[in-house]
């Protein structure tokens, strides 16, 4: 299989697989692009005031050390304030869990052991060819090399396998080295050491070490969500061979669950979400009832259809991460729980600050429709008040007919492909850069299938990569196969992937695209959230 | 502040205990004369949510275990006496993380639900944890039950009915064996609950005190034969 490079001036080179040509990047030459628009802040998409989330130029944010230096992470960000614990906290007081596991350290020892959350679905061989036989492995453990979680099998009967990773991270570093992969006889094995914990991913596909890399981060920062960082530190400094499922206990499946939404999911790829489908004024509605529902201890409030975004509002100056987002969109996604009454949780928002909680009110509108709403708070005693707010928030949505908008709007979530008029085009996803938004229609009849579905995205997820490689990125690439022919794009201002007929021809898709961008444009007010608000 | 406390010492009964406390319930248009709040605690997996779901809806969550992330709030009416009682009701993750936020509304709780598994010995061990934190973290006069969960596993069973009385016993608490797959005794839990409160609430110097054990002991469904024979 070809893979054809693009340029800007339109050389392109048939190259193997794998030695694509480098191709420089002009950062200058923004202003004599040929379509308008594709400036950031300009492409269609992007917000009209400002932006919701923390503005991440996606995949090297994520992949920038935060830990070692959180302020570099944020220098290159438009506007960003979030980072600053102290900026946050206003005297309302972020829970630091630091200072309460100090209190409860003497007082865990009259309890005794709980058993963990059960996992029937676990119950595997883990020595036979199926176990093996796994696209994808993923283990944490702790520095002392005690299993805390494995993708498949039980952590008991994986000790040894974990007691030999841990070992050859210890034997790399006793060299004042680190270890970061092993490739052999087809398989990917990387390493990632977060003190405390030390992640290892297995991977028998071909995703690159850096994709596996970032997964692994996913895994921590699920891991950090549900205990803060100041928590695991603390249990880990005062003993060292702790173990750790007993505080994860029935987080399992939130593990689990994000494993397959990073197998799928295109918005935790391109480190976006995506937004329900809705007219600009209904959506405006909504987020002028959530802005008006406030309480004093409110950060965030995130109103949910499914996995995804219908709007959300947010304290001034507070922006929050993607990662996070998805995190919640991760915690609601994965517990029934939520369905009937009101929820009340503590998470800790990592890319917000890893050392204290927040708490989230979780709540459906209808017991029976997929309508959730996450308000975010920073105390932990302030259920009540949130309570109210969901409650004013509900009374006067059911008096404005943005309410029958809604609902109207939750029977289409989505939109097929043909709205477009491209007949050669089968699908396509399309990020904003500067809103953190992405829009993608449903996908069509081949792809449908679970297996298709997750091939498409592992397309993609290649197209990805070349344009976010390390040392040679590329601007743009078309590569054709036999079953579709492929595009992507990448300018400051958005991203774009597509994915065509195999029928289809260069020249037709380069004719798409600036079609697809002036249908988008046109239709920027319905799939995007052009003016979210602050309280 | 939207749900007004029914503070217990408010005398509410001075004319009657029919004064309507008519509040707006923000589920349904619902409407109830007093409201308590009512917690459940154990372990996780002993069958909190359960017990929960039998009381609200009648049914069974059988099958996956879902484990209760945080707290869940849940309201019902019962009627006791003519009189409309709302039980606010908290549903808590048992997992030891989930801790610090279960504390934070333990003084708000005016009943506790505690729960063990008959099944596991562990959850029942741990019932005495859990009454310290009851006594540290808990108003002075919280009504407590101690509810041996999972009765229909007569196979299963590790603790015997009379151990589960003997310790409520020693702590001078109310006891039944439940099971939210049958239901046996599962709605007499919360009545007896909604029962000592109102009753509690509308106390007057001159009617006689509610007996919550002796109610108990008369409205009871034995647990079956496996209860006396192990």
């Amino acid at each position: 299989m070809a893979a054809d490079v693009h340029n800007k001036g339109g050389a392109t080179w048939d190259t193997a697989k794998g030695g694509l040509a480098a191709v420089e990047r002009m950062r200058s030459d923004r202003s004599d692009s040929p379509t308008p628009g594709l400036v950031e802040g300009t492409e269609p998409g992007a917000g009209q005031e400002h932006t919701m989330f923390v503005h991440a130029q996606s995949f090297e944010d994520l992949t920038a050390d935060s830990e070692s230096n959180p302020d570099a992470e944020l220098t290159g960000n438009r506007r960003s304030a979030v980072g600053d614990s102290e900026e946050v906290q206003e005297g309302q007081g972020v829970e630091l869990q630091g200072g309460s596991t100090g209190n409860e350290a003497g007082e865990q020892k009259q309890w005794a052991g709980q058993q963990r959350g059960l996992r029937p679905a676990r119950e595997e061989d883990v020595t036979g060819e199926a176990w093996r036989a796994h696209r994808k492995h993923v283990f944490v453990l702790s520095e002392a090399g005690k299993p805390i979680y494995t993708r498949y099998g039980t952590e008991e009967a994986l000790s040894t396998i974990m007691g030999v990773m841990m070992a050859l991270v210890s034997f790399v570093e006793a060299e004042k080295n680190i270890i970061r992969s092993i490739h052999a006889d087809g398989y990917r094995v990387v390493f990632l050491h977060k003190s405390p914990l030390v992640l290892v991913g297995v991977s028998r596909s071909s995703q690159s070490e850096r994709e596996l890399s970032r997964e692994l981060q996913y895994v921590y920062y699920q891991i950090v969500s549900l205990l803060t960082l100041t928590q695991l530190d603390h249990v880990f400094r005062h003993k060292q061979n702790y173990d750790l499922r007993r505080l994860l206990a029935g987080s399992e499946h939130l593990t689990d669950n994000l494993l397959r939404m990073l197998e799928y999911d295109p918005g935790l790829l391109l480190n976006a979400v995506t937004s329900l489908p809705l007219a600009s004024v209904a959506r405006d509605a909504l987020s002028a009832g959530l802005q008006v529902a406030r309480a004093k201890s409110l950060v965030f409030s995130i109103l949910l259809a499914g996995s995804r975004l219908v709007t959300l509002v947010r304290k001034k100056d507070q922006y929050l991460h993607h990662m996070d987002l998805h995190l919640l969109f991760n915690l609601v996604g994965s517990s029934s729980s939520f369905r009937e009454g009101e929820g009340w949780t503590p998470i800790c928002l990592p890319k917000f600050n890893t050392a204290g909680f927040f708490h989230a009110h979780i709540s459906y509108l209808e017991p029976a429709s997929n309508l959730c709403l996450i308000l975010v708070s920073t105390d932990r005693e302030d259920f009540f008040n949130l309570s109210d707010c969901r409650r004013r928030f509900l009374e006067r949505l059911r008096r404005r007919s943005a309410y029958k908008a809604l609902q109207e709007a939750l029977h289409s979530p989505t939109y097929p492909v043909s709205q477009v008029g491209i007949p050669e085009l089968w699908h396509f996803v399309y990020k904003s850069k500067s809103s953190g938004l992405y829009t993608s229609p449903e996908l069509p009849v081949p792809y449908q299938g679970e297996e298709e579905h997750e091939r498409l995205i592992r397309l993609y997820r290649y197209l990805h990569s070349c344009l976010h490689h390390p040392t040679r990125p590329l601007r743009s690439m078309y590569r054709s196969g036999n079953t579709e022919n492929l595009f992507a794009w990448a300018t400051s201002g958005f991203e774009l992937y597509l994915c065509f007929s195999p029928l289809g021809t260069k020249a037709l898709a380069m004719s798409a695209v600036t079609k697809l961008l002036k249908w988008i444009r046109k239709e920027e007010d319905r799939l995007f959230i052009l003016n979210p608000l602050t309280y | 502040m939207s749900i007004k406390k029914v503070s217990l010492t408010d005398n509410e009964g001075k004319n009657g205990t029919s004064r309507n406390v008519l509040e707006r319930c923000a589920s349904v248009n619902e409407y109830f004369d007093i409201s308590f709040k009512v917690m459940l605690l154990g372990d996780s997996a002993v069958g909190k949510t359960c017990i929960l779901v039998r009381f609200k809806d009648g049914a069974f969550l059988g099958g996956n275990f879902i484990a209760t992330v945080g707290i869940d709030f849940r309201n019902k009416v019962v009627t006791v006496d003519n009189m409309k009682v709302k039980l606010q009701i908290w549903d808590t993750a048992g997992q030891e993380r989930f801790r610090s936020v279960t504390h934070a509304y333990y003084r708000d709780a005016q009943a506790l639900l505690l729960l063990y598994d008959i099944t596991r010995k562990s959850s029942f061990d741990n019932i005495r944890a859990w009454l310290t934190e009851i006594h540290e973290y808990a108003q002075k006069d919280v009504v407590i039950m101690l509810l041996g969960n999972k009765s229909d596993m007569a196979a299963e069973r590790v603790i015997k009915h009379e151990d589960g009385q003997k310790l409520a016993k020693e702590y001078g608490v109310p006891f039944m064996e439940t099971s939210a797959k049958t239901g046996v005794n599962v709605e007499l839990a919360f009545h007896a609950i909604a029962r000592e409160l109102k009753h509690r609430a509308a106390e007057q110097p001159h009617e006689p005190k509610f007996q919550i054990h002796d109610y108990i002991e008369s409205q009871k469904e034995k647990s079956t034969c496996c209860g006396g024979l192990m």
